[in-house]
């Protein structure tokens, strides 16, 4: 009896996390004539929504949305990687690295606009890529995993000579792979779901695709099918690079969790 | 202990620059400009603390600070219970991996993509949910009257627990993986001396599980509560604060006051009140959790 609740919440819990998607993959592929006359449980399957996605810009959005938070992410590695290293060795930031952590972008909206504003990136495409070049998030994530390196094998390469920069490409480069994509993967997601921020600091042509679809709801409210197609393409890159990935995300994430 | 600084540390230098212009020098910003009456394209004007003495006065203040409290104490512990439940329910089952794996996907996926999706499949009356209850259910039977999606649009409670649901749905994942991490750091060994000793697997649960998932919680409890409190991207895509100011939570009230309203002097004194009680919040927690 136990074992059965057991299965059956958990079964009902599988349900109710899937629906959204269940929900969007089969309207976006339902005919407008059903969708406009309320019919959405009879039958039926057209391609038509995903015809009307372009003449509304929908493909430049993507690619640019995939552009701007896949440059984002690169940055944040790279300059993540040697931020921790330096952490792992002893320098003395890790509590401003956590302060930071606990403070996300779109709280800080109101102080962010003045500096962008003073800085001139301000409406621009670099205004989505330079604030996001340094991570705190990737910063911890890939100094818990520098953790579990054993350092006696660091100052080896160092006593035999080794600089810096080698001993990053050569042997950590390597060993972190699985926390760099990781952290790569959840720090695109982080970026690419940032809604109100784009909106605030681009002007319309340099919108996401985030912004682009929540405008999109209010220009069609009643066009779900239109609305899903658009939804189930926008999340599709995503779901798939997590779905490949998503064995090596949830054990790494798990595993910094416990240091 | 002298600390002497090893060229490594130099690698800190690139992050450290970005951090301190986006993620430090905001701070110094955000208070200079709560002293100003500004609207982002205009000049400037000092007017001292004129904001933070409108903000006492300004019920709409009030109201969306009440509306964010409500929304947290309703949140958060739905949210530790869940992870906890599920965690539990979850362990060592052959398909934990698979679910886990499915908890964490709207966490990820596409944002505005999701909300969509929520408000074409739950809209009262004509969503796709009820379209299907109506359907599946005659509407003489008794059954029709309970099985109703309820109006948000127009009841503010029930605006607000969708956006309860919408961000549970988004982040039960993480809450899960921070239990099951906790959980399989449990020696089995503590266990087995537990059920040798007598005990009922419910007091198992309550006198060796329940006491070292303590820090896990801990650590949900504060992540939660500033996550809570800094949540409004739902309420933008859901229901933009209405019906009635319903779920006009203090993260969305400073945006509208911010760049609908062009009050940025004015926002950005609500901003730092929003910090404070999260800061604040969070290290009360901390302490009290670390005490007991």
């Amino acid at each position: 009896m136990r074992a059965f609740l057991r299965h059956a919440f958990v079964a009902l819990l599988v349900f109710a996390v899937a629906l959204p998607f269940l929900w969007m993959a089969y309207a976006a592929f339902l005919p407008p004539e059903l969708v406009n006359s309320g019919e959405i449980t009879r039958f039926g399957f057209s391609l038509a929504n995903f015809g009307a996605l372009a003449p509304e810009g929908f493909w430049w959005r993507l690619l640019y949305s995939l552009a701007v938070s896949g440059l984002a992410t690169l940055l944040a590695l790279a300059s993540g990687l040697p931020a921790a290293y330096a952490l792992r060795d002893g320098a003395p930031l890790l509590g401003l690295v956590l302060f930071l952590l606990a403070v996300p972008a779109e709280m800080l909206l109101v102080p962010l606009y003045g500096v962008l504003n003073s800085t001139r990136l301000l409406g621009g495409p670099w205004a989505l890529i330079l604030p996001f070049a340094a991570s705190p998030f990737v910063i911890f994530l890939l100094y818990q995993g520098l953790r579990a390196v054993p350092w006696e094998i660091i100052e080896a390469a160092r006593i035999d000579g080794a600089g810096e920069r080698l001993i990053l490409q050569k042997i950590l480069l390597p060993v972190m792979m699985p926390h760099l994509v990781t952290a790569g993967v959840l720090s695109f997601a982080a970026h690419w779901n940032l809604v109100l921020y784009p909106r605030v600091m681009t002007t319309e042509p340099w919108w996401t695709l985030q912004v682009w679809m929540a405008d999109l709801v209010r220009k069609y409210p009643s066009d779900w099918g239109l609305l899903s197609a658009a939804a189930l393409l926008g999340t599709l890159p995503l779901a798939l690079v997590y779905l490949l990935f998503e064995r090596k995300i949830i054990e790494t994430f798990e595993g910094s969790l416990k240091g | 202990m002298r600390l002497r600084a090893k060229p490594s540390w130099l690698g800190l230098a690139p992050a450290l620059l970005v951090m301190a212009v986006f993620g430090l020098y905001p701070f110094v910003e955000v208070v200079r400009f709560s002293a100003w009456k500004w609207s982002g394209l205009s000049a400037p004007q000092a007017v001292g603390l004129a904001n933070y003495r409108e903000l006492l006065s300004d019920p709409a203040f009030w109201r969306s600070l009440r509306v964010t409290l409500e929304f947290a104490v309703i949140t958060l512990p739905s949210f530790i219970a869940l992870s906890l439940l599920v965690a539990v329910a979850l362990e060592g089952q052959r398909y934990e991996r698979w679910v886990k794996g499915l908890l964490f996907l709207p966490g990820l996926v596409t944002l505005s993509a999701a909300a969509v999706s929520w408000y074409t499949l739950l809209s009262p009356e004509y969503g796709a949910l009820q379209t299907l209850l109506y359907t599946l259910i005659p509407e003489n039977s008794p059954l029709a009257g309970w099985l109703v999606v309820p109006s948000w649009d127009r009841e503010p409670f029930w605006a607000l627990l969708l956006v309860v649901a919408f961000t549970l749905w988004r982040y039960l994942g993480y809450g899960v993986l921070v239990v099951s991490a906790s959980l399989k750091a449990i020696p089995r060994s503590l266990l087995e001396a537990a059920w040798v000793d007598g005990a009922t697997p419910r007091q198992a649960w309550r006198f060796v599980t329940l006491p070292l998932l303590r820090p896990a919680i801990t650590f949900l409890l504060v992540v939660g509560t500033i996550l809570s409190l800094q949540s409004y991207v739902a309420v933008f895509l859901l229901t933009r604060g209405g019906p009635f100011g319903g779920t006009r939570v203090l993260g969305y009230f400073i945006y509208e006051v911010g760049f609908e309203r062009y009050r940025l002097g004015y926002a950005a004194a609500a901003t730092i009140v929003l910090l404070l009680l999260t800061l604040g919040l969070a290290y009360a927690q901390a302490r009290w959790m670390e005490e007991r």
